[in-house]
Formats: structure tokens, C-alpha cells, sequence
């Protein structure tokens, strides 16, 4: 990497929460950050909070800017642990088994909305988070939770397919074309043995049942059992099955593969260079591409929820709040490279604009938005699910 | 030497040299200046010092370090009580004992550590650097017990008979007689002890609460992360010089096993 | 000591003589920490594990609640499942090459340095066998994946000496599992190999050489009956952790390396609520008896006590 991002790298660490934005011309200079910082502690003053001295994370891993969670630490005087999962389904064994206890989660849209109603969800107090004025109304009140009783918008976005254009000469336009194994001219063929898909049942199984027409939440036994056919005749031309922390590294290099099962922010991440440290914008790796196939995909929305057993209570308040300021969330989505909502007002326009980071408008057409399925229903494509992974 | 002889030699040294392949390609690594994997563009210490300045190496190391001292004293501990029982006095059901001890060494650790999360979730014992250590006991009882029984079986009891002669009691000629002749085996009881708890990934992965790791757990954290792929070989190096250390003990000690 | 005296003793000095004078008591006291330790931390979890897999809990949120039944149901489920008997086999597949692969890699070396080596020189060359098996498992694992990597060592080697033209790709497949599990297990066959080879009666091969026999007969009708324990030893040895592996079909291996060890793994952590952890006990339970069937045979078979490395 270039010197250029070393300086800016020792440039951040070294003021502690100075964050500078470069590419763009960005620049949040340290008193800006402090007199955020008064706003903040006067709000939660004027709420008459006290923090614990504990706080537990539980999120995905490049999610967030890491420097800015460890000055959150900081300026709180807590005890901050921050983990990391990489795929919905342990996130959620380990929330249902209460084991290790974390005090805030970010669990997509449908799942979350599962958990409240089976009882593993506290209710959000708003009055907590005068911050959740600063999120746009269009993610306030989404379908799975029309009050906001236990969630709040931390992110969303797609999943589709990412490759590495060096390698893969064809665009990829379709599931069809990671799918078809009976066409040789596929490319999945073509590229057998470097496709990825994730490891996740929700993610995996809907890309197949997309890509046979149907509902990507289908429970129809029929239509589960085609798509696990389809998953079984894929699976001996995939690579593996591989997420995020692979991917990442992966498809730059396009070696040992080169097209993956994918969220679109990761990508971004991808093209960026990003890590979860490094505040700019600068495109390095122009040749990945991210496609939103012509069948369709799943759309989801990442929500901050609190675990019913969580313990401190006020801290996760805080964190959530401090979470939804607009610079905050802005300086978030310049490191990551994922949309946040709540910060809108201050992303770059060059983010914006990318399709990568910001889904267009012409592309929810063919999105798909879960909804909720009851416990049957989830064990039921589970069977499948693992019929696939162990067949 | 016969021409067989020389092709075992030959074969033995080649054997030798290869099992120091991989950790010598992570040892090279941990001085390249690039974050590339396989191409090596220069020396540098940066990763070295980028490692030691992280301080969830060094909580992790010293987790790591008390967890096993406080693991190999309770298991040490358990395991003189029972060897004792078991080498000075006849009892009924010591065969059985025996076999039951060999369990917690035979049985594979992920069925063992998915079952005690699970015994720790239904009870609703919170997980704690001390679900840990009851992990860790568990298994390390059996290792301290195996080495400890050998030694205290190897030798005449009838230096404790001696001393219970000239009138002293069986609690004084424990202290004052059998420890004493035990010390090496304790010692080399303790240095296994010690290892199987320290180098302990699975049991600690799954009993451990958040935020809490052991070195083996936070070189788990590291691997499956990207771009950290070169402060993992700068701490795989120190960890490998730690390990030559531990082996060199161990090979000192086994004359007194 | 008068009968006052006796009775104005303190509590504890009264426990104490008591525990001295009395042989059973004693042996109870030396039993009952560690015993009651494994009975609550060690046995009781299979317990609740058996009790969990015959569906006798039921979760309410965070409190499970004991339900007075037996159900098989997850037993059932377990056996209908389509991808197990595929597993179990690739698992014993992957472990009997291991052993296979692992014992003929070592028999030599450990014959060479047990029998030939000038004596003074064993205990270096068996610490320089042990060394690189002390460092952390996961190191280990994880330096394999950067030597076995299409960029790697062992194929930027080959490609150097021209013996191939496209990388090999080792990452992923079946053969990255077995090398590694050799590599990683190796130790386990060499030590107690070495144990026995080490303590062969010399004289024994000199006799028959002396009878006329061929050194390759020697070998086949002598030494190699004669270290048979220490075959059958490390074989278990490398078996036992190679059949439940976990950890290095995770890190190196691919699509269809799901073994025993990963799929317990995935039935209690991605199979939501009771089902997982029920089939998840299930398996696990049935596994480890398999497991201790095994050590049982081989100890009344050998009799011999393993060794641990």
C-alpha cells in the first residue's frame, strides 16, 4: 500500500478521533469531534442517563470504524468488548442461548422481528435516543417492526454476486449464470472450482430459489427440495463456502477464486481497500464488480437490537444513540463503505453515488424483502439447508 | 553402514527438515514488509512491533498464562489426592477407576465442549474465566493423574513404612516423605498440565464469556480476520520460541518420569 | 489422653482423628474432590447432554424447563438425516488414510532413530521430532494453509522446477485435510512407534541374521510383529482426534469436507433452538460411545497403557 495511506493512517490514530476524510475533501477536525461530543453527553445529560460501566457488542465483522468505537470507549470510561460474527445463523444460536450475554446486536430485518416475538428481545426506548430523529423516515417503521419497539435501522443493502473482472472475461448478469451447471458455457462451468457461495441458509437457499422463479422465503416443500438439488449440482464446482473475512481478501487477488456469493458493502469495501480503521475514499481496486442479478435478490435491513437478557441497559441506549449521529454514522459509512442511514447528510456525494454502496432506485424493483417465519417454517428450510452443506 | 542404513538417514534428516517447513515459511513471513501472502518483498520488525504494542495479545497471553497455573494447581492438587488412594490402599472399583479417569483423554474435545456449554447454559452457571478453568480441570485431572500414579507406584513404599516406624504419622510422612521422593513427577505433572491448558483451543473457545480470550483463542480470532495475516506470523514466531522452550523442559524432565 | 481432654478437643481435630483412624474414611477423603468434581463438571454434562437428546428440556426463552419424557425423536431425526452416513464415512475415510499415511511416514524415521542411531544422539532427534509439534495446533494448521496456498510454497516450488505448469489446488479438497491432518498428527504415531522400537532386543535380529535370514525378512517376520504394539497404539493415538476433526476441515478444507467434528459443530450452532442442540447431543452421545467401544478393545486387546505424547 502506498505511503500516502500509511501517513493518513498514523495521521487519524495519532489525534484519537480526529477523523480525516480524504478523496472527497472531507475533513472532520478534532474540535468539530469535541463539540459533538459535548452535544451528546448535554443530550444525554438533559435525559438524566447513567451509563453502566460494562458494554457488550455483538456485530458483524467490517462493520463499523473501530477507532471511533475504541473513542467511544474512551469518552464513556467503560469497559467496551466488541465481537464479531460472520453469519446470521450462529448469531442467532448464540442470542438464543443467552451465552456469552452482549448488550447491543445487529440482526437483519425478519430474523430480528423472530427473536422479539419469541421473547429474546427487550423493547427500545426512544426517549433514549433523541438521535433517532436523524434517521430518514423512509427506515423509520419498516414492515417488520412498525414502531420501532425493538429495533433499530443500522444499515441495508443486497446480496448478489461479486467477481473479479480480471479473471472473469463474461459479465455475470445472472443467478443463471452461477446456477446452470448443464451449460458448459455457464460460468460456473467455466470457473469451476473458483465460486464461492455464502455459508448462510437464509442468503444461499433464497439465491437458489430465486433463481428458480420462486420466492426466496419459500416454505413449499417441493420448491425447497428443487433448490437444495439445484445447491447439490452447484456444490461440486464451488470453491466453498466462504463469507465476508475471506471474500474480502479474495477477490482482488482472484486467486484461488474469483466470483462470490456477496453483500454489496462488502464489495464496496473491496474496491475501496477499506478496513476498519481508515477514514477516505480512494478506489483501488477498480476491476471487482458487483452485480444485482436480472432474477432478482434478497434486499435486508441490519437493525441495532438489545438481547432481552442484556444487562446494561443505559450504555446500549447510548451506544445506539451515539451510533445514529450524523457525522458519527457518516465517518462509519466512509470507512466501511455500507450505507447508513443516519447519516446521510454528511456522506459524500461520491459514496452516494456509487450503486455498490447506495442500491439505486431502478434496482428494488426485483428486490425480495423477507418476512417472518415461524419456528416450523425455519426448521423446516434448515433440513434443507443442511442436507445441502452435508450432501 | 549398510546401503539400507544410509537411505533411513538420509530419509530421517529429510523428515526432520520438512515437519520445519510450514512454521518456517510463518517465522520468514513475520519479517516481510508486505501484507502479500506469498511473496516476500523485504525485511522489517514493523510487524513485531505493531504486535507487541497490541494489548489484546498481551491480556490474551496473560489470560492464558493464569488460567493454566490456576488449572494445573487445582488438577495437580486432585491428582495427588487420588494417586495416593489409589498406589497406598486396596479398594474395590479401582480398575474402574481407573478407566473412568482415561475418559476425559480419549473423548473428542468438541463433543466435551459443546456439552459442558450446553450443561452451563441449562443450569445457568454464566459463562466466566472460571467455566474455563472448570474446563480445563477437567480434562488436565487425568494427564496430572496418569503421570503422578506412574511415579508414586515406581517406587519402595517402604521408605514411608520406615518413617511410620520411627513414629511419625501417616499425615507427617506424606509431608515429609512421599512429597519429597514425588517432587519430579509433580513437577513434570505440572509442566503438562500447564501446556494441555495453555495451548487449549476448543474447550476455551466455547466456555469462554465475551470479550475474554486465551492466546490459542485470540490466534483463532486473528486467523479467521483478514489482513492481520502478518501480525499473526510475528506472534507465531514468538509463540513457536515459547514452545521450543516448553519442549526443551519437558525433555529435561523426562528422566525423572 | 484422659476422656476430658478427648472431649474438649475442637471440632475439626476430632473430624481429623477420626479420618485417621479409620481406613475407608481416609480412602474417601483422597477420592471425593477430584471424583466429585468430574461427577458435576465432567459426567454430568453427558447427563444433561442424554437427558437433552431424548428430549426431556424444554427452552423457555432463557430457563429450560425438564419435561418428564423420553422422545427419540431427535434420534430419528438424526439417522433420516440425508447427510450423515455420507459424513461418517468421509470421517473414517479421512481418518484411516491419516493413519495409513501417517504411520508409513514415520515407521522409518522412528526405526531409524529408535534402533540405529548411536544412542547418544536419540534424545536430540527425538526433540527435534517433538518441537514442531508443540507449537499451537492452530499455528500449525494455519502455516500449512500458507505453504498448501495456489500461491504457496509447495506449488511456486514446483512450478520453479517446471514439473508444473497451473498451480496445484490443494486449499479446499479432500487431499489439503489428509496432508494436514497427517502433518498435524504425526507425532502421535511417532512417539510410542519410537517407544517400542526404542526397547527391541537387539540380540533377538542378531540371532536371526545369524540363522540365516535376509535383513528384509528379519524385519517382516521380527521387528515388525515386535512393534506391533506400538502400531496398534499410535494408530488409536492418531485415529481418535482424526475422526472427530474439527478444526482443520474448517481452515483448509472446502465443500465436501464436512466431518463427525464439524457437523456436531453445525447442529448446535447454526440449527436454531432445541432441534440443533438435540440431534447436535444425539450425535455427539453416539460418537463418544463409539470412541470409548474402541479404547476399551484396545485396551483389553494390547493391555498395554497408552502412552501420551
Amino acid at each position: 500500500m502506498s505511503t500516502r495511506r500509511d501517513f493518513l493512517r498514523v495521521a487519524f490514530v495519532g489525534a484519537a478521533g480526529l477523523a480525516v476524510g480524504a478523496g472527497a475533501g472531507y475533513y472532520i477536525r478534532e474540535g468539530e469531534v469535541l463539540s459533538l461530543r459535548k452535544r451528546v453527553d448535554e443530550l444525554l445529560s438533559k435525559i438524566g442517563i447513567e451509563l453502566e460501566d460494562n458494554l457488550n457488542i455483538y456485530n458483524w465483522t467490517w462493520y463499523a470504524n473501530l477507532n471511533l468505537i475504541e473513542d467511544f470507549e474512551k469518552q464513556h470510561g467503560l469497559k467496551l468488548v466488541y465481537e464479531f460474527f460472520e453469519d446470521l445463523d450462529t448469531a442467532l444460536s448464540v442470542i438464543r442461548a443467552g451465552q456469552p450475554v452482549y448488550d447491543v446486536a445487529v440482526i437483519s430485518d425478519n430474523e430480528a422481528q423472530e427473536l422479539y416475538q419469541e421473547g429474546y428481545l427487550q423493547e427500545i426506548d426512544l426517549d433514549k435516543i433523541p438521535n433517532f430523529e436523524h434517521v430518514p423516515e423512509g427506515f423509520k417503521g419498516l414492515e417488520y417492526d412498525p414502531d420501532n419497539t425493538f429495533s433499530v435501522i443500522y444499515s441495508y443493502g443486497t446480496t448478489g454476486l461479486g467477481y473479479n473482472s480480471e479473471v472473469v472475461d463474461k459479465p455475470i448478469t445472472k443467478w443463471e449464470d452461477i446456477f446452470d451447471v448443464d451449460n458448459p458455457d455457464s460460468h460456473i462451468r467455466r470457473y469451476a472450482g473458483k465460486v464461492t457461495m455464502m455459508p448462510d441458509s437464509g442468503e444461499t437457499l433464497g439465491a437458489a430459489l430465486i433463481y428458480l422463479g420462486y420466492d426466496p422465503d419459500s416454505v413449499n416443500e417441493s420448491e425447497l427440495q428443487e433448490a437444495a438439488d439445484v445447491l447439490l449440482a452447484q456444490k461440486q464446482y464451488l470453491y466453498g463456502y466462504k463469507s465476508t473475512e475471506d471474500y474480502m481478501d479474495v477477490l482482488p487477488v482472484g486467486t484461488p477464486y474469483a466470483i462470490s456469493h456477496a453483500w454489496n458493502g462488502d464489495i464496496a469495501g473491496a474496491v475501496y481497500a477499506a478496513d476498519e480503521y481508515e477514514v477516505l475514499i480512494e478506489r483501488y481496486y477498480e476491476h471487482l464488480r458487483y452485480v444485482v442479478p436480472e432474477e432478482g435478490a434478497i434486499a435486508w435491513y441490519d437493525n441495532f437490537v438489545i438481547p432481552a437478557n442484556a444487562v446494561n441497559i443505559n450504555a446500549a441506549h447510548a451506544f445506539i444513540n451515539w451510533f445514529l449521529d450524523p457525522v458519527i454514522s457518516a465517518i462509519h459509512c466512509i470507512t466501511i463503505k455500507y450505507p447508513y442511514p443516519a447519516g446521510l447528510k454528511y456522506t459524500p456525494t461520491e459514496l452516494k453515488e456509487d450503486p455498490m454502496i447506495f442500491t439505486p432506485p431502478e434496482v428494488w424493483d426485483r428486490l425480495f424483502i423477507g418476512r417472518p417465519m415461524t419456528p416450523e417454517e425455519r426448521a423446516l428450510r434448515e433440513q434443507y439447508w443442511t442436507m445441502v452443506m452435508t450432501g | 553402514m549398510s546401503k539400507s542404513d544410509v537411505i533411513l538417514k538420509i530419509y530421517t534428516i529429510l523428515l526432520l527438515g520438512i515437519i520445519y517447513v510450514p512454521i518456517g515459511v510463518l517465522i520468514v513471513f513475520s519479517f516481510n514488509n508486505s501484507r502479500n501472502r506469498a511473496v516476500f518483498t523485504g525485511f522489517t520488525l514493523e510487524n513485531y512491533y505493531r504486535l507487541l504494542a497490541d494489548e489484546r495479545v498481551w491480556s490474551s497471553f496473560y489470560n492464558s498464562i493464569w488460567v493454566a497455573i490456576v488449572v494445573t494447581i487445582a488438577s495437580v492438587f486432585f491428582a495427588i489426592l487420588l494417586s495416593y488412594a489409589v498406589t497406598r490402599y486396596d479398594f474395590k472399583g479401582k480398575d474402574i477407576l481407573d478407566m473412568l479417569l482415561l475418559i476425559p483423554i480419549i473423548i473428542p474435545e468438541i463433543v466435551e465442549a459443546l456439552t459442558l456449554l450446553l450443561f452451563f447454559i441449562i443450569i445457568g452457571i454464566p459463562l466466566s474465566p472460571w467455566t474455563i478453568i472448570i474446563g480445563h480441570i477437567a480434562f488436565d485431572i487425568s494427564f496430572a493423574y496418569l503421570v503422578i500414579k506412574a511415579r508414586m507406584a515406581g517406587y519402595d513404599p517402604q521408605y514411608e513404612e520406615a518413617a511410620r516406624t520411627l513414629g511419625a504419622d501417616e499425615l507427617k510422612t506424606f509431608f515429609r516423605v512421599t512429597l519429597p521422593i514425588l517432587l519430579p513427577g509433580i513437577i513434570a505433572a505440572s509442566l503438562i498440565a500447564f501446556v494441555e491448558s495453555y495451548d487449549d483451543f476448543i474447550k476455551s473457545y466455547f466456555t469462554r464469556p465475551g470479550g475474554f480470550s486465551t492466546l490459542p483463542v485470540h490466534i483463532w480470532s486473528m486467523a479467521s480476520r483478514r489482513g492481520v495475516t502478518v501480525d499473526l506470523n510475528a506472534l507465531a514466531t514468538i509463540v513457536v520460541i515459547i514452545a521450543i522452550f516448553f519442549a526443551y523442559i519437558r525433555i529435561k524432565m523426562e528422566r525423572w518420569m | 489422653m484422659s476422656r476430658l481432654e478427648e472431649e474438649r478437643k475442637p471440632f475439626h481435630i476430632k473430624i481429623l482423628d477420626r479420618i485417621r483412624a479409620s481406613k475407608l474414611l481416609k480412602i474417601i477423603v483422597l477420592l471425593a474432590p477430584a471424583s466429585i468434581f468430574l461427577a458435576i463438571f465432567f459426567f454430568s454434562p453427558f447427563i444433561i447432554a442424554l437427558m437433552y437428546s431424548f428430549n426431556m428440556f424444554k427452552q423457555v426463552v432463557y430457563t429450560y424447563v425438564f419435561v418428564p419424557r423420553i422422545s427419540l425423536e431427535y434420534y430419528i431425526r438424526l439417522l433420516d438425516f440425508p447427510g450423515i452416513f455420507v459424513t461418517m464415512q468421509r470421517s473414517f475415510y479421512y481418518a484411516i488414510v491419516t493413519v495409513i499415511l501417517t504411520l508409513l511416514l514415520s515407521y522409518p524415521a522412528a526405526y531409524y532413530i529408535g534402533f540405529k542411531l548411536d544412542p547418544k544422539y536419540k534424545s536430540t532427534a527425538v526433540l527435534l521430532f517433538i518441537i514442531p509439534f508443540w507449537v499451537n495446533f492452530l499455528l500449525r494448521t494455519y502455516s500449512m494453509k500458507f505453504v498448501l496456498h495456489d500461491e504457496g510454497l509447495v506449488n511456486t516450488l514446483l512450478m520453479t522446477l517446471g514439473l508444473i505448469k497451473e498451480p496445484i489446488r490443494f486449499l479446499g479438497t479432500d487431499l489439503a485435510v489428509i496432508i494436514v491432518m497427517a502433518y498435524d498428527y504425526m507425532f502421535l504415531m511417532f512417539l510410542p512407534l519410537y517407544g517400542v522400537l526404542e526397547k527391541l532386543d537387539k540380540e533377538l535380529l542378531e540371532a536371526a541374521a545369524t540363522l540365516g535370514a535376509s535383513p528384509y525378512k528379519t524385519f517382516l517376520k521380527v521387528t515388525l510383529p515386535l512393534s506391533s504394539p506400538g502400531i496398534i497404539a499410535g494408530s488409536l493415538l492418531v485415529f481418535i482426534p482424526a475422526v472427530g476433526e474439527f478444526i482443520i476441515p474448517m481452515l483448509v478444507g472446502g465443500v465436501n469436507t464436512t466431518t463427525l467434528g464439524t457437523l456436531i459443530y453445525s447442529f448446535f450452532i447454526t440449527v436454531r433452538g432445541e432441534a440443533g442442540w438435540g440431534i447436535g447431543s444425539a450425535a455427539g452421545l453416539i460418537y463418544i460411545i463409539f470412541i470409548m467401544v474402541l479404547s476399551y478393545l484396545y485396551i483389553k486387546l494390547v493391555g498395554a497403557e497408552v502412552q501420551f505424547g
